[in-house]
């Protein structure tokens, strides 16, 4: 069997692989979409006590500063030590929070991006300050977010192959299997894998890009 | 506190890092009235007219609209019925015209969205921009901007409109439009706080003028007196400014 039958025979692994990569993907995101934009908040219109302000801070940039294949590791290995987690789930739980911490950076300059005086005008209006967040400020935000989230996603879906070290298995590890029952082909592989990597990278792309431009206000500059 | 007031400003005082920008301001506008504010830069118009809704909140002082203290607690409630017109518009960018002036009345007073849908038409025919309702804030000039912003705060039927400088952002060929609109509002009763550097306006539209300086009121009284009889020489310094550079 040459490596293309093998290959067309172990696509469907491929392929589940993928999918395992995608759920991957579409939970961190999730999870950092939702706690991103809550921290977010907070650090804009939350107290201004250090009590609040600094766990997030130190949140924050512990996240960034670590690599994400050392949080992988402390996650896996650290938290099965006391809790029975698997591998997807430590994934999960350690890619959800770096995202969060990047999410909430994105989210933060969106938001600051918003003239004052859009704020100001709906508060002069009789707005609560969630009704003009809500209905006024969020609108705007969410529209100049679009671009650098779209960057979030597509470094997101290339670090979930990394997931790979604890042992998930998804696109890269099916990858792997498929190289060791062959020997070799590494080249051949991998470049399929690439491949489909690609294509979710510009699919997602294209649809965040058509959402963005849905959205566009005519004549808005940002 | 004379009850047939509908706004009364009661001696305000407000203070950054210890500047003393009002110094103890009162005075108070009866329905249908408008009051021109003006003074030198720096004097603190805009300040007092944010103290007004909390925009700004002051140090000492009372504010009632209608007999109603102006309080934290109530700021929400209280602001729905003044409206504020800003020197730079500040119109909800991503919203269309007719949603810049439908939302409030949606979303603050809880207006049904067909009722609040006619009430923005008819304020938006009253500023001559009917035409306009679904253009975006970015695709019309200041002064269609501007008119559109006083649209908006005219649909929440306020007790009394702020305006702060509402036509210093705009070129001097789109001030007249926005004067325009103001003067027909003076004209059919509207009760106004105006600062402004259009004496035109004052001359014609004021019942008084307020001249303030260094956070005091210097004088007060109708325009005709301020500008041919003023007896502060303060006053009559800053008219004649105002009339050499306009
Ligand atoms: N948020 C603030 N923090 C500190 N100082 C302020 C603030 N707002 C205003 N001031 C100061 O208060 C004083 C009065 O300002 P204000 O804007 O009320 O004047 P104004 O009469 O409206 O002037 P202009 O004609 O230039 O608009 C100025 O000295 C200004 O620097
Ligand atoms: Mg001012």
């Amino acid at each position: 069997m040459d490596i293309y039958d093998v290959l067309l025979r172990d696509f469907p692994f491929l392929l589940k692989g993928l999918g395992v990569a995608i759920v991957l993907l579409v939970a961190l995101l999730m999870i950092g979409f939702v706690l991103g934009l809550g921290i977010c908040l907070v650090q804009l219109y939350g107290p201004r006590s250090r009590l609040v302000q600094w766990p997030l801070m130190l949140y924050e940039r512990i996240f960034r500063g670590v690599p994400i294949i050392i949080m992988l590791f402390i996650f896996f290995y650290g938290i099965s030590g006391v809790w029975d987690i698997s591998a997807f789930g430590a994934a999960v739980l350690a890619m959800g929070l770096r995202s969060a911490a990047y999410q909430s950076q994105i989210f933060r300059s969106a938001f600051q991006s918003v003239p004052t005086g859009q704020m100001m005008a709906a508060r002069a209006m009789g707005m609560s300050k969630i009704k003009a967040i809500r209905h006024i400020v969020f609108p705007q935000a969410g529209r100049h977010a679009i671009g650098p989230w779209t960057n979030e996603f597509s470094s997101q879906i290339k670090e979930t192959s990394l997931a790979y070290v604890i042992g998930v298995v998804e696109l890269t590890r099916q990858a792997h299997y498929i190289i060791t029952s062959t020997q070799g082909n590494v080249l051949t592989v991998f470049a399929v894998v690439a491949l489909l990597y690609f294509i979710l990278n510009r699919a997602g792309n294209s649809l965040l890009y058509a959402f963005e431009r849905k959205l566009a206000v005519p004549g808005f500059e940002k | 506190m004379a009850d047939d007031l509908i706004l009364d400003v009661q001696d305000i005082k407000k203070a950054y890092d210890g500047l003393e920008v009002l110094k103890g301001i009162g005075f108070g506008l009866r329905k249908g009235e408008t009051k021109v504010l003006i003074g030198p830069s720096g004097s603190g118009k805009s300040t007092l007219l944010r103290c007004i809704n909390y925009l700004t909140v002051p140090d000492a002082g009372r504010i009632y609209l209608n007999g109603d203290e102006v309080l934290d607690t109530n700021i929400d409630a209280m602001r729905a019925r003044m409206g504020f017109v800003f020197q730079d518009f500040n119109l909800f960018s991503h919203l269309t015209v007719l949603d810049n002036v439908r939302i409030c009345q949606v979303k603050v007073k809880g207006t049904d969205k067909a009722v609040a849908t006619q009430r923005a038409h008819r304020e938006l025919e009253r500023v001559g921009l009917s035409d306009k309702a679904d253009a975006y804030p970015a695709e019309l000039s200041g002064g269609q901007q501007q008119r559109v912003s006083i649209a908006r705060a005219l649909a929440m039927d306020p007790d009394v409109l702020l305006f702060d400088e509402p036509t210093s952002a705009l070129d001097p060929e789109l001030t007249g439009e926005v004067v325009r609109v103001m003067q027909q509002l003076a004209a059919e009763g509207m009760t106004m706080v105006v600062v402004t550097h259009e004496m035109s306006f004052a001359r014609q539209a004021a019942d008084e003028i307020i001249f303030m300086e260094n956070g005091h009121i210097i004088e007060q009284g109708p325009p005709e007196a301020m500008f041919t009889e003023s007896t502060h020489e303060r006053t009559r310094a800053f008219l004649n400014v105002i009339a050499e550079h306009g």
